[in-house]
């Protein structure tokens, strides 16, 4: 019996103990909650201060009117809250005064900068955002090219949300692969590397139709945003780090009649560093698979002479696009390849004397780009229709 | 003028209470007052006593043969004996035909020549005590004694209305054999008897319960069971007290390892296949007289999770259904726990298209999640247990109101969420969809606990309370065999009888948890192929 007693008295001293070291955890209802899908940081009007936008999801509204009553005339599925403030943990909290559930993150999908407050630089408003723990690293970094809180007023047609939208147009990108992808993760990364510049999607407002559009890529100098990749120079920039899903490669045909569009069906590079004579020399390999998807010429591009000088037109094309990124990053001075990282890996001991230098080195680095690229296969037919 | 009754005290009401109790009764009988005389006539004098007021018992004093020399008493129990044996086999032998050998019969000699020359059954013993004598009227045998003799003539003509053999109506079968038990101890042990022709077969009885003296029969196969496993039954039963058993439930809770725990430790069936089955898996059953469930030990968790079918269906079809009931079993103990917890601790788990339908249909609700999930867990259950009980013409009002009010009004006037309303059918569909009813039982009564523990501390609380639940399983013991084997301790080779059934060519020994004293259950080499067929044996891919 006293046996008994004791073990009792130990369980309940134990369940008491395990309740208290659980860390921060709090009973929500869902009704006092609400979800923030997307936030945009922009410059606001007073100096020195912030205006925050986050766009709350209005669970009631999102879906579809029952039984045809209403039609399309309700209010919008969502509602977007701005606030001025000093830092974006007080603005975050002020929020709270014009909303009456409490704001949660988890579900935020996309984080906006606008290009000023990109140019003064994101790392003072970042670090909020990795420090609170209700933030995703998932969530998408954006650039908007004008203010934040317009592309939180895009119309969409198909999605319910303009954010919702953006998230599933930057998840659509590896169609084309023109436009760079990068959540909280991946930009911190390369915001904490010493070399590495950070990059991000970009976003444009259309004037007319105030439809969001993705146009290519932000780039940063340390946090600073210094410029803008167009869609070609992203790829260029994708072939090399290694980010190619699919895509289209257009070129013309052998004979110079018409155009013949390949798709891009595999890929993969690898970034060789290498220092000879003190000066450092990359070579970047870039393989790469692709069908005939499409052919605009006569020709029958399956025939052996034309398929090969196909393939060479391949890998041609895609020379020329990271030739093209190599340029502009160059032009930038900002290493959005990642080649310090690279020679830092390889060379670790000489590396101390390169690192401060880098910004000198990158425009200078000879890269040499080999290409192999292969065709596989030509759709469900060989020739193009046409009369034999 | 109205009377006034002034109350009692009470003393003065103890006094009057013990006065209107003071009118005589029935003294209770001590059979050792008794004793079988030679004296006929005294021994009718007992008999009478002792059945006082007893209408069904039958006291028949005649005389033996055509010339009435020699007296005889006949006693038995209308209802439990067969009349026409009786009158054909009995009294008609013993008062005319006497087969030719009335000349020889003296008053010294009857009882003898009686049981050895004349009465026509099959199956008579002789008794010497009056307790003996008495037992035996009372489980439907006719007591025979002759003028003169001590000694009395107990003659085996049971016979009473009894359920015929049917399907058991708790463990259906699409294939397999449609028997089910009885409640007549006889009809099972020789259903028993039929589905394994082997002397090996044991079946032991015991008489347990001062009033209701009901056999208990204890079956196992000698050459299989473990001895130990034998013994501690045994031991088991024979400790038990009690003046009454009507059920297999009640030797249940007075034999099982761990009387606090909610989970069941010994199975129970009404099919006789099952226990032939588990019989020559080497365990024991225990049969008792009064009702069709068999109970069956030592078990094992996993057994809650076996259908008889099983073993009759397809293998794929049996291995898939057996992980469809282990993935039922954890939907059934925890999905309302898991939805509560998800939807007021943790929404950033749940997808964001999915959280926002849930808030949607929340917005609105005036009580709490996990108030709404006990109230339609408890409605639910209150549904089923009504469905139950109530006759069957008026049980499907029931469903009709449970599905209207619940399913329909509640979410229409916004009581409750249509979310929950689908979580707790779910839940139901899985809690149904186990095979055994009491393992079924248990999961319902700990899902309130997980559920409330969910609703206070979200997933740590069910962790909590998954984490007391497999402490407390994994010391469960079940006549020595831990109740989690095979899993724990890990035996891999059992595992093909657990989540899987493998073909019965792959399954070669019994397991080995029952400690067996045979541990092989078939040949090698049982795979049917083309080289075994030929009867060459060895050419096999064994």
């Amino acid at each position: 019996m006293q046996k008994f007693r004791k073990n009792t008295v130990t369980i309940i001293f134990l369940l008491i103990v395990m309740l208290g070291i659980t860390g921060c955890w709090n009973r929500r209802e869902l009704d006092t909650l609400a979800f923030v899908s997307g936030l945009g940081i922009d410059k606001a009007r007073e100096p020195g201060k912030l205006q925050l936008t986050a766009q709350i999801i209005k669970p009631g509204e999102i879906k579809a009117p029952e039984a045809g009553g209403g039609g399309m005339g309700g209010s919008k599925p969502y509602w977007n809250i701005s606030q001025i403030g000093n830092t974006v943990f007080s603005t975050v909290r002020a929020m709270t005064l014009k909303s009456n559930r409490k704001l949660f993150f988890p579900h935020n999908e996309v984080i906006i900068f606008s290009q000023d407050i990109a140019r003064e630089g994101v790392r003072k408003y970042i670090d909020f955002l990795i420090r609170d723990p209700e933030f995703r690293r998932l969530a998408w970094i954006v650039v908007a090219k004008d203010k934040a809180s317009e592309v939180l007023e895009t119309k969409t047609e198909l999605a319910k949300l303009p954010a919702r939208n953006i998230a599933e147009l930057i998840k659509a990108r590896s169609a084309t692969s023109e436009v760079s992808a990068v959540n909280m993760q991946e930009f911190l990364t390369r915001l904490m590397s010493k070399t590495t510049a950070p990059i991000a999607s970009l976003i444009e407002v259309s004037a007319k139709e105030k439809t969001a559009q993705l146009t290519g890529t932000a780039v940063f100098k340390d946090d600073k945003l210094v410029g803008f990749l167009n869609k070609t120079e992203t790829r260029g920039l994708l072939w090399v780090i290694n980010e190619i899903k699919s895509g289209i490669i257009t070129v013309s045909c052998p004979d110079g009649k018409g155009k013949a569009s390949l798709e891009i069906i595999q890929a993969s590079s690898k970034i060789k560093p290498e220092i000879k004579d003190n000066d450092i020399h990359i070579t970047v390999e870039v393989k790469a698979e692709g069908h005939l998807g499409s052919q605009m010429c006569l020709e029958d591009l399956t025939q052996i002479p034309a398929w090969n000088s196909l393939e060479k037109r391949q890998s041609e094309a895609i020379r020329s696009e990271v030739l093209a990124a190599l340029k502009k990053a160059r032009q930038l001075n900002a290493d959005i390849f990642g080649f310090g990282e690279a020679v830092h890996k390889k060379y670790s001991r000489l590396w101390k004397d390169i690192e401060d230098q880098w910004d000198e080195f990158f425009p200078n680095i000879e890269v040499t780009v080999k290409v192999e690229s292969k065709l596989r296969r030509s759709g469900l037919t060989v020739k193009p229709p046409r009369p034999e | 003028m109205r009377r006034v009754i002034r109350p009692l005290d009470m003393d003065q009401w103890k006094e009057k209470r013990q006065q209107k109790n003071t009118k005589p009764v029935d003294i209770a009988i001590d059979l050792k007052d008794y004793a079988l005389e030679k004296d006929i006539g005294k021994n009718e004098q007992n008999y009478r006593t002792i059945f006082r007021k007893c209408s069904d018992v039958v006291i028949r004093p005649f005389k033996l043969g055509t010339n009435c020399e020699v007296k005889a008493l006949l006693v038995y129990v209308d209802g439990l004996i067969d009349k026409s044996l009786v009158n054909n086999f009995l009294m008609r032998s013993v008062m005319l035909l006497m087969g030719g050998k009335e000349h020889l019969m003296i008053r010294e000699n009857s009882f003898d020549l009686l049981k050895d020359c004349v009465i026509n059954i099959g199956e008579v013993s002789v008794e010497d005590t009056i307790e003996k004598a008495i037992d035996k009227i009372l489980v439907g045998e006719c007591i025979f004694m002759v003028d003169g003799h001590r000694e009395v003539l107990s003659v085996s003509v049971r016979g009473w209305e009894a359920r015929g053999i049917s399907e058991p109506d708790t463990e259906a079968v699409v294939r397999g054999p449609r028997e089910g038990f009885t409640e007549t101890l006889r009809f099972n042990t020789a259903m028993l008897r039929r589905k394994i022709k082997s002397p090996d077969l044991k079946i032991e009885i015991k008489t347990k319960g001062k009033y209701t003296k009901t056999d208990i029969a204890v079956c196992y196969i000698s050459a299989l069971s473990n001895q130990g496993v034998i013994h501690e039954v045994f031991k088991r039963i024979d400790r038990i007290d009690i003046d009454g058993i009507l059920e297999s439930s009640y030797i249940e809770e007075l034999i099982e390892d761990e009387p606090w725990s909610p989970f069941p430790q010994i199975e129970y069936t009404e099919r006789p296949d099952v226990v032939a089955a588990n019989l020559m898996e080497g365990r024991v059953a225990i049969m008792v007289d009064g009702t069709p469930f068999v109970l069956i030990v030592p078990t094992i968790f996993a057994q809650f999770l076996q259908s008889s079918e099983d073993y009759y269906q397809r293998f794929y079809l049996s291995s898939l259904f057996r992980m469809g009931r282990f993935l039922a079993l954890n939907i059934a103990l925890l999905l309302p726990s898991i939805y509560v917890a998800a939807t007021t601790f943790h929404q950033e788990m749940i997808p964001t298209s999915l959280l926002v339908s849930i808030a949607n249909q929340r917005e609105g609700v005036p009580f709490p999640a996990l108030l709404e999930a006990l109230v339609m867990e408890f409605t639910f259950e209150l549904l089923r247990e009504a469905g139950i009980r109530l006759p069957k013409p008026i049980g499907q009002a029931v469903s009709i109101v449970g599905a209207l009010v619940i399913g329909d009004a509640a979410v229409a006037a916004g009581l409750v969420s249509p979310a929950m309303v689908i979580v707790v059918a779910i839940t139901a569909i899985a809690s149904f969809s186990l095979p055994a009813f009491n393992m079924a039982i248990t999961l319902r009564i700990l899902r309130f606990p997980i559920t409330f523990l969910a609703g206070m501390l979200g997933f740590y609380g069910i962790i909590l309370a998954l984490l007391a639940i497999l402490i407390h399983l994994t010391s469960l013991r079940s006549f020595g065999v831990p109740y989690l084997a095979p899993v724990a301790p890990f035996r891999l080779d059992e595992l093909r009888d657990v989540l899987l059934r493998v073909p019965w060519w792959r399954m070669d020994y019994r397991p080995e948890s029952m400690e067996p004293r045979d541990k092989r259950r078939q040949g090698e080499r049982q795979k049917p192929s083309p080289e075994n067929r030929n009867g060459k044996g060895d050419g096999g891919n064994a």
